[in-house]
C-alpha cells in the first residue's frame, strides 16, 4: 500500500470512525438530559428522601387535676435507653446482656413484645434507668452500638394507688391500639408517641390530653450523622384537664374504707359532678407504664380481691333495702299505700294461695308500720305486700325514669346498665315463667335487680333535687375553661311533692331514734336522708337463719348505704357499697358520715 | 534556546491545549467546591496535574523519532512491569494493580494505555509496505500479551480500553471489512463462554446495571446514588458546592470515578451541556490533526491516543449515568488521581509532538 493511497484510506475511516464516536458520545448525553430534564422531579424526591428525615417530637400528656388543682397525673423527665428499630429482633440477646454485664432489666412489655414500634427510629426498651444504671451504661457503651439513651417525659402518679380507678393508667402501644388508632385516622397523632390511655380518665380523655407531635426536619448524612435542623414544629401538649373530683373527700373516703372492699361515689346533686369517686382494693396505675409481669398481673386479678374491677361503674350489686325509697315512690305514684294505710308486721309475709313465707330482716316484726315508717325500719314485710299488689311493669316504669338497668353515660369507659328483670327477661334468659314470689323479693331490692353504685347515687340524686336533668360527670374545665354541663337524656318524670315528702321523712327518720342507722344521727350537726341495705349474697333456704359469724366472708351480705344531706337543699349525695360487709347502716354507713362531714363541716 | 522554544510554541496546537486545560480547569473546581477533605485533596491533584504537565512538556519537546525508534523497547519494558505486577504487586480490593516505588506508585497497566498503540503504530508503519493477513494476526498478537495480563489482575475496564486502542490501528490501518465483520460474530458467539469466565463480582455490575432498583442496597447502590446526584441536578444545578449528594456521602467515590456526578449534580444539564461540547471539540481536534499529520506512525498514533481518551470519557461517563456497569474507570483530566491525569496529559503531549513534527518522521 503506498503512502497516498494510504491516507485516503486512512481519511475514510476516521470520518466512519468520528461519526461513530460522535453516535456514541450522544447516547450518555440523552441519557442525562433523561435524568435531569424529564426525571427531575422523580431524582430531586429521591435526592430529598436520602437526606432529609422528619422526625417526630411527642407531645406532652395533659396533667389532670381535681377540681381544686391537686394533681392526678403528671409527666416527669426520665432517662430511657432505647433500641435502633433495625435491630429490634437482636432484643432478646441484648436483654440478656444487659442483666449480664450491667445488672440493667428492660421493660416487660418490650420483652413480651407487646408493644408495636411503627413510628419511632429507637424503640424505649427502659424508661426507669435510675442514674447508677445510666453511669454504668455510659461506661460501656460500646458494647452496645445499637442503643442510645434519650430523655423522654413519662407518666407520673403522684397519688400512687389512691384514685386509680378514676385517673386509669397508660400502657405502651400494641399492634391493637394501632388498628384503632388507623380506623378513626389518629395515627398522625401518634407518631413518636409510646404510650396510649387504657383506663378510667386517661383513656376517655385520651383524645383531650394525648396532644399533637411536633416535627423536626433534619439533613442527615450517609451514615445518618444529623448535619442540621432544617425547621421544627413544636408539640402541642395535651389539655390540662380538672375533673369534679374533690381530692380531699376522696382521701377521706379511701381512709374510710380501710382494708375493705367495695365502692363510694359522691355526687352533688345540684349540677351531677362527681366529688368523690372511690373503687377497692385499687392498684398502682405506675405499674402498667412500663409493662406489668405476669405475677403482678396475676395478683391485681386475684378471683377474691378483683383489684382492677373498677365497682363504682362496673360492679354489679343487688341493691337490697336501698332500692326501698324508688320502690315506695313508685307504689304513691300510682295510689298504691299511701299514708296513712297500714299494716300489722308480724315478722313474716304469708303468699296468698299459697302456703309459701317471706321474713322479715327482723324477727316478730315491726308492729304497725305505714309508708314511712316501712322505709325508716326498712320493713320488708310491707313491701313484700306492697310489690305484689304494684306489680313488675309499674314497678320498673318508674326504676326506669330514675335510671335503673341502663347506663348513666358517665364519662369513664366499662360502665355497666345493671339489671331491672322482667318476665320477658326470665323467659328469654332462664326460659321460665315469672312467679309471683319474685314479684314480691324485687319490691326489696333482692331477686334479679342488679344496680352500680354509680346508678344508685345517681338514682338517689335525682330524688334529692327531682329537677336536675345533668348526666353524672367527672370532667369540670379543660385548659381552666369550664365545660357544658350535658343533659340527662332521660326524661324526666313528675313526682307529686306529697309523695316526695312521704319517701324522703322516711329517709330522714332512718337516722333518727328507731331508724336502720340511728346511731349516725346521733353525732350529727346536720340533717341527712339515708337509707341502709344489706343484700343477700346468697340465699338462704326458708327455715335457715342468717349468722353472720359462721358464715365464710365472701358469702356475707353486701352492705349498702345511700344517703344525702342537707336533708333541705341538698349538697351531696352518696352511694357506698362494702362488699360482704353484713349490716348496711353499721358498716356502709360510717364511711358515707365521714366523708358527709368533711364535705359539709369544712 | 530561546529561539527554538519560540520556534516550537509556534507549531503547539493553541486549541488543542486551550480545550485540554478547560477542561482540567472544570475538574479542579468540581474537586475544591466539594467539603469532604477538600484542602488536601485540591493541593494534590494540582500536583498530580503539575507533574503531569512536566511529561507533557518533555513530551513535546521529544522527536518523535525517538518514540518511534524505542517503541518496540518501552512495550517490552511495559510488558515486563506488567508481570512484574502479577508476582510483586501491592493488592488492593481483590485486584493487584500496582508496583509499589517507595512513595510512588506506579500501574503499569495505565502506561500499556500509551505503549501498545506505540507498538502496533510502530508495527505498521515498519512494514506499511507488506500490510497483510499475516500483519494483522502478529498485530493482534501482541495486543493480546498485555490485554491478557491485565485481565489477571483482575481489571476488566482497563484491559478493554488496552484492547480497544490496538484494534483501533489495526481498523485504521485498513483491515478488510469481511475480518472486522465476521471476527465481530465470533465474539457475539462467543459471549456466553466470557459470560461463564466473568468473576462473580463482574456478573453482579452486570446484572445490576441492567436494573439498579432490583438491590438498591448492594451492588445497586453506586449507580442508584450516582443517578440520584445527576437527576436531582436539574437544569442548572444545586450550585457550586451545593450538591447534597456529594456533600452528606451518598455519592461513592466522588472525587474520583463519579467526579462527573459531582459536576452534574451541582452545574446541571446546562454544565453537562458545556462539557459535552469541550469534549466533542477534543476528539473533533484530535482527528482534525492525525487527518494532516504525513506519517502512517502519527496518524495511527494519535487517532489511537485519541479514542483511548474518548473512550475513557466514555465509558465512564456512560458508568456513572446508569448505561454501563461500574467498572472503576477515572474520568480523564477530571478525576482524582495521579496516573490517570499523568497518562491522558502525556497522551495529548505525544499527539502535539506528532503534529510539530509532520515531516520528521520520514516515509
Amino acid at each position: 500500500m503506498d503512502n497516498y493511497r494510504f491516507k485516503y484510506f486512512f481519511k475514510k475511516r476516521i470520518q466512519i470512525l468520528f461519526v461513530f464516536l460522535i453516535i456514541l458520545l450522544l447516547i450518555p448525553f440523552l441519557k442525562i438530559f433523561y435524568l435531569q430534564i424529564v426525571q427531575f422531579d422523580r431524582f430531586t424526591a429521591l435526592s430529598k428522601n436520602n437526606s432529609i428525615k422528619i422526625i417526630p417530637i411527642p407531645p406532652k400528656r395533659g396533667i389532670i387535676f381535681d377540681r381544686n388543682n391537686v394533681i392526678l397525673a403528671d409527666n416527669k423527665l426520665v432517662h430511657s435507653l432505647e433500641i435502633d428499630r433495625a435491630f429490634f429482633s437482636a432484643l432478646p440477646e441484648i436483654q440478656l446482656r444487659l442483666k449480664d454485664k450491667l445488672n440493667i432489666d428492660i421493660d416487660i412489655d418490650i420483652a413480651n413484645k407487646k408493644v408495636s414500634y411503627l413510628y419511632e427510629n429507637t424503640v424505649p426498651i427502659s424508661f426507669n434507668l435510675s442514674d447508677k444504671e445510666i453511669a454504668r451504661f455510659v461506661a460501656h457503651q460500646y458494647l452496645f452500638p445499637t442503643l442510645t439513651i434519650k430523655q423522654r417525659f413519662i407518666r407520673d402518679y403522684p397519688q400512687g394507688k389512691s384514685s386509680a380507678h378514676l385517673i386509669g393508667f397508660i400502657n405502651r402501644i400494641n399492634d391493637k391500639d394501632i388498628n384503632s388508632l388507623e380506623k378513626e385516622n389518629l395515627t398522625n397523632r401518634y407518631l413518636g408517641s409510646t404510650h396510649i390511655g387504657k383506663s378510667g380518665t386517661e383513656k376517655f380523655y385520651e383524645n383531650l390530653i394525648h396532644g399533637t407531635p411536633g416535627f423536626k426536619e433534619i439533613e442527615v448524612d450517609a451514615k445518618q450523622n444529623v448535619i442540621r435542623t432544617l425547621q421544627e414544629k413544636k408539640p402541642i401538649p395535651g389539655k390540662a384537664i380538672n375533673l369534679t373530683i374533690d381530692y380531699r373527700l376522696q382521701k377521706i373516703a379511701e381512709k374510710a374504707f380501710d382494708e375493705k372492699k367495695g365502692a363510694l361515689i359522691a355526687i352533688n346533686p345540684k349540677n351531677s359532678e362527681v366529688l368523690a369517686y372511690v373503687s377497692q382494693p385499687t392498684f398502682n396505675p405506675a405499674l402498667f407504664t412500663n409493662g406489668i409481669s405476669h405475677e403482678a398481673w396475676a395478683n391485681l386479678n386475684d378471683k377474691n380481691s378483683r383489684a382492677m374491677l373498677d365497682r363504682v361503674v362496673a360492679g354489679l350489686y343487688p341493691p337490697g333495702s336501698t332500692l326501698k325509697p324508688f320502690v315506695a315512690l313508685a307504689a304513691l305514684k300510682n295510689d298504691i299505700r299511701k299514708p296513712p294505710f297500714s299494716i300489722f308486721d308480724i315478722g313474716h309475709f304469708k303468699m296468698p294461695k299459697s302456703s309459701k313465707v317471706f321474713r322479715d330482716w327482723k324477727k316478730g316484726g315491726h308492729g304497725t308500720v305505714d309508708m314511712i315508717k316501712a322505709i325508716t325500719v326498712s320493713c320488708d314485710t310491707f313491701f313484700y305486700g306492697l310489690g305484689l299488689e304494684l306489680g313488675i311493669p309499674k314497678l320498673n316504669k318508674v326504676l326506669d325514669d330514675f335510671n335503673f338497668g341502663k347506663k348513666t353515660e358517665i364519662d369513664i369507659d366499662g360502665e355497666k346498665s345493671g339489671l331491672i328483670a322482667n318476665k320477658a327477661w326470665k323467659k328469654k334468659r332462664f326460659n321460665e315463667s315469672w312467679y309471683a314470689g319474685e314479684t314480691a323479693i324485687t319490691a326489696i331490692g333482692q331477686g334479679f335487680t342488679l344496680v352500680t353504685p354509680l346508678q344508685l347515687a345517681n338514682a338517689t340524686a335525682k330524688l334529692a333535687n327531682p329537677s336536675l336533668s345533668i348526666k353524672p360527670h367527672l370532667l369540670l374545665s379543660i385548659d381552666g375553661i369550664q365545660q357544658e354541663k350535658q343533659e340527662d337524656k332521660v326524661k324526666k318524670q313528675s313526682y307529686s311533692d306529697i309523695n316526695l315528702k312521704w319517701v324522703k321523712t322516711g329517709m330522714v327518720n332512718v337516722t333518727k331514734e328507731g331508724g336502720t342507722a340511728a346511731f349516725l344521727g346521733r353525732k350529727s350537726n346536720y340533717q341527712m336522708a339515708s337509707k341502709t341495705g344489706t343484700a343477700q349474697v346468697f340465699s338462704l333456704k326458708i327455715d335457715e337463719e342468717y349468722n353472720e359469724d359462721i358464715l365464710p366472708d365472701k358469702l356475707k351480705d353486701h352492705a349498702l348505704f345511700i344517703t344525702y344531706a342537707p336533708a333541705i337543699d341538698p349538697e351531696i349525695v352518696i352511694a357506698v357499697i362494702v362488699e360482704n360487709g353484713g349490716h348496711g347502716g353499721s358498716v356502709a354507713g360510717p364511711i358515707a358520715k365521714e366523708v358527709l362531714d368533711a364535705y359539709l363541716n369544712k | 534556546m530561546i529561539k527554538a522554544l519560540q520556534k516550537y510554541k509556534k507549531r503547539i496546537d493553541v486549541p488543542l491545549l486551550a480545550i485540554t486545560f478547560f477542561i482540567i480547569l472544570l475538574g479542579l473546581m468540581t474537586l475544591s467546591g466539594s467539603n469532604l477533605e477538600t484542602s488536601h485533596i485540591i493541593i494534590n491533584q494540582v500536583i498530580n496535574v503539575f507533574v503531569g504537565l512536566i511529561i507533557f512538556t518533555i513530551l513535546i519537546f521529544t522527536n518523535p523519532r525517538i518514540l518511534f525508534s524505542y517503541a518496540p523497547v518501552l512495550f517490552l519494558i511495559t510488558t515486563f512491569l506488567l508481570i512484574l505486577v502479577h508476582f510483586f504487586g501491592v493488592e488492593s480490593n481483590g485486584a493487584k494493580r500496582w508496583l509499589a516505588f517507595g512513595v510512588f506508585n506506579l500501574q503499569p497497566s495505565e502506561l500499556m494505555k500509551i505503549t501498545l498503540p506505540l507498538m502496533i503504530a510502530w508495527l505498521y508503519q515498519k512494514y506499511q509496505n507488506k500490510i497483510s493477513l499475516g500483519l494483522h494476526f502478529i498485530a493482534i498478537f501482541l495486543i493480546c500479551i498485555p490485554v491478557y495480563l491485565v485481565l489477571l489482575q483482575p481489571d476488566l475496564g482497563t484491559s478493554i480500553m488496552i484492547a480497544l486502542s490496538g484494534f483501533l490501528i489495526i481498523f485504521l490501518a485498513g483491515i478488510s471489512w469481511r475480518l472486522i465483520i465476521s471476527s465481530m460474530i465470533i465474539t457475539i458467539l462467543s459471549s456466553p463462554l466470557i459470560w461463564i469466565n466473568l468473576h462473580v463480582y463482574q456478573k453482579n455490575r452486570v446484572i445490576n446495571m441492567l436494573d439498579p432498583f432490583v438491590d438498591p442496597l448492594g451492588a445497586g447502590y453506586h449507580t442508584i446514588q450516582s443517578m440520584i446526584a445527576i437527576g436531582s441536578g436539574g437544569g442548572f444545578g444545586k450550585g457550586w458546592g451545593e450538591g447534597s449528594q456529594t456533600n452528606l456521602n451518598f455519592l461513592p467515590e466522588a472525587n474520583t470515578d463519579f467526579i462527573f456526578a459531582v459536576y452534574s449534580e451541582e452545574f446541571g444539564f446546562f454544565g453537562v451541556t458545556i462539557i459535552f461540547v469541550l469534549f466533542f471539540l477534543l476528539i473533533f481536534r484530535i482527528f482534525m490533526l492525525a487527518n494532516n499529520m504525513q506519517s502512517t506512525f502519527s496518524k495511527l498514533l494519535t487517532v489511537s491516543l485519541g479514542v483511548s481518551i474518548f473512550s475513557a470519557i466514555f465509558v465512564n461517563i456512560a458508568m456513572i449515568s446508569g448505561l454501563v456497569p461500574i467498572v472503576g474507570l477515572p474520568l480523564p483530566f477530571m478525576s482524582y488521581g495521579g496516573t490517570s491525569m499523568v497518562v491522558s496529559l502525556a497522551s495529548i503531549g505525544i499527539i502535539i509532538s506528532l503534529n510539530n513534527h509532520k515531516t520528521l518522521i520520514a516515509n
